[in-house]
């Protein structure tokens, strides 16, 4: 329970700023400073728009890039795996914005590239720590697990996944922070997200308007970090010891 | 150890049949009136006449039937086509450029669609994919990059590609790009400047108290965390707070937006990266090694700076690598404040539609991280004690 702890705090005073701020406004304009909060869209759609955003790219990125890693650490599609590494490699050099901006060129403006880019770019730290978590698992394991009778749709299954189950996990928690942060940067290609009250207050010079899109935008990266945390434990907690990486 | 000899290069053989498909089916470039009209997508039969594009498609067969077929010396020769045709894109854009753009209007510019650099990235992949696999590969790899950039050098010096869109944004504004480029190495460089000095300090602290170990990580990993643009808006009211009680730190250049928010939040978040590897180097040196040092009656300084620092050197470079990396695409985001660098061109193009002045953002920021990437992979590789004794090698 002690566990879980972190994360629910953190969402609390997400959801708890989100939807309070707007209630607050009267409080503000008695205080003499009206339309403190941000006006064009509620803080509450835009929290959602974001959160949308980042878990569907994220599911997708993670389905294609964990069975791409399987394709190529099986003995079929092992010549593909020098290959797979290197795209992994070089394209996590390739810095986030330009991605986003490479997007629009080639898409648009709007909630579709921004997907896209993220899509793109979540699925190379998934792959690299899925090929780093399959190709490191000791030889001598899987061959035990053969020699028990296993079929190789088993040893996958049974043996490997689960062992590179951690480390998997964590390729997928470096691509959701990455993308938290990146679908942020995505409200200045036309994607509704949390970003946009930060980039309306920096062409406008309104600081209250990028204080709260700053803060929101942090918390739902320490929330969904500190989810991540949580779950990195349990799943440390229940792997056996053999989990190699 | 698999002894079979494989006779199909599939790797080759399947991204060669990509690369016909794609330069088959994507747009070539395209031919735009003026700066920010859409321009005309054109394909590759259309934009490149019969002979060009039933040329490179040859050669991308011929690329096809050496992966096919296993005769002596295969990745030697399809590295060495790899390269000419590497070599050569620019003359397929010379063919576009010559047969569309129309010389009546001065406007007139030619977009690089998305064709050629699928045609690239494809050529670049199979590459890099033969080139593993010769015999020496380094000196295959200095080969083949000074091949290509001889090639593209005679081609920017011998034909015509001043009507290519990008070349025209840059003539516009020479010394904006300059000074866009100046501002981005030096924020960058100079964020991970500070950063290892610090990462340094934290990490020979930490060594000495492990008790601080855990608030210090807890710390850096925490800033790790915070989105970049959230954590340059946050700097802002702080930062202009304190410049409007302090007025000599105005004069400074340390305002609410500029570059002192953006170094602030650039030095904060290469501290993890840096931190990590700086620690995890030198902490793992072999017990041996320090016995032996110790042994030979070496002071606590000497052991550090004669034993730890040099074998923690590879895995420290790592550090320093990764961390240039994301500054130099950090940096990029800091034109939201007001730093300056190649971020300016991103959005200033993304608020005026012009997407080849995104380009001309985008692509020197991707050219300057793989650059770095390069940089600091070679150098690690340089600066490992021979024998291989020390540090085992960490990857991020």
């Amino acid at each position: 329970m002690k566990l879980w702890l972190p994360p629910f705090l953190w969402l609390t005073a997400l959801l708890a700023i989100t939807t309070g701020l707007p209630l607050m406004e009267p409080v503000f304009a008695a205080w003499g400073k009206p339309a403190l909060v941000y006006p064009r869209e509620s803080l509450l759609l835009l929290l959602k728009n974001h959160l949308a955003l980042v878990l569907l790219s994220g599911l997708l990125a993670a389905a294609v890039s964990i069975a791409a890693g399987i394709a190529v650490t099986r003995p079929w599609g092992r010549d593909f795996l020098p290959l797979a590494s290197r795209v992994a490699s070089i394209g996590q050099t390739f810095p986030p914005v330009a991605v986003l901006a490479l997007a629009v060129p080639a898409i648009g403006f709007g909630d579709g590239p921004t997907l896209v880019a993220l899509f793109l770019f979540g699925l190379l730290p998934i792959l690299r720590n899925t090929l780093a978590g399959l190709d490191g698992i000791d030889r001598t394991i899987t061959q035990a697990a053969t020699a028990m009778g296993m079929s190789p749709g088993q040893v996958l299954l049974r043996v490997e996944l689960p062992l590179a189950r951690r480390v998997i996990l964590a390729g997928v928690r470096t691509a959701v922070t990455i993308n938290i942060a990146t679908a942020a940067i995505g409200s200045t290609i036309g994607a509704r997200t949390l970003g946009d009250p930060i980039v309306a207050g920096l062409v406008n010079g309104n600081t209250a308007y990028v204080l709260q899109g700053a803060v929101l935008v942090g918390l739902l990266a320490l929330t969904v970090e500190s989810l991540f945390e949580a779950l990195e434990r349990q799943a440390s907690r229940s792997t056996p010891c053999a989990a190699s990486a | 150890m698999r002894l079979r000899r494989i006779a199909v290069n599939r790797v080759v053989a399947g991204l060669s049949l990509l690369a016909i498909g794609l330069f088959w089916t994507l747009h070539f470039g395209s031919v735009q009136p003026n700066r920010i009209v859409p321009g005309t997508a054109v394909g590759a039969w259309e934009g490149l006449g019969a002979k060009a594009s039933l040329a490179t498609t040859a050669v991308l067969l011929v690329l096809l039937g050496m992966a096919l077929l296993n005769f002596r010396g295969r990745h030697g020769w399809l590295s060495g086509v790899l390269t000419g045709a590497l070599a050569a894109v620019p003359l397929l854009l010379h063919v576009f450029i010559t047969r569309h753009l129309d010389h009546t209007n001065a406007y007139a510019r030619i977009g690089v669609g998305p064709g050629v650099w699928a045609l690239l990235f494809l050529l670049g992949l199979m590459l890099s994919e033969t080139l593993r696999q010769l015999p020496r590969a380094r000196i295959g790899r200095l080969l083949a990059v000074a091949g290509i950039l001889c090639g593209w050098a005679y081609g920017a010096s011998q034909y015509d590609l001043h009507a290519l869109s990008l070349v025209q944004e840059y003539r516009v504004r020479p010394e904006q790009f300059v000074t866009a480029l100046r501002h981005h190495l030096m924020l960058s460089l100079g964020a991970v400047l500070i950063s290892l000095v610090v990462a340094i300090g934290l990490a020979l602290l930490v060594m000495r108290r492990s008790s601080w170990q855990r608030p210090v990580f807890g710390v850096v990993s925490f800033l790790q965390t915070i989105p970049s643009l959230a954590l340059f808006g946050l700097l802002i009211a702080p930062l202009s707070l304190l410049s409007s009680t302090f007025p000599w730190l105005q004069e400074l250049g340390i305002r609410g937006i500029g570059w002192a928010p953006a170094m602030i939040a650039l030095v904060a978040y290469s501290l993890l990266p840096m931190l990590r590897n700086t620690f995890v180097a030198l902490t793992s040196v072999a017990d041996e090694l320090l016995e032996a040092g110790a042994g030979m009656g070496m002071s606590p300084r000497q052991m550090l700076l004669q034993v730890r620092l040099p074998l923690a050197m590879p895995v420290i470079i790592e550090g320093v690598r990764v961390t240039t990396i994301q500054a130099i695409g950090l940096t990029a985001v800091a034109a939201l404040v007001g730093a300056g660098g190649f971020g300016t061109f991103i959005f200033q193009g993304l608020g005026q539609a012009a997407m080849d002045l995104v380009l001309l953002g985008a692509l020197p920021t991707i050219v300057l991280a793989l650059f770095a990437d390069a940089l600091f992979t070679v150098m690690g590789k340089l600066l490992s004690p021979a024998g291989d004794v020390g540090v085992a090698g960490m990857s991020q």
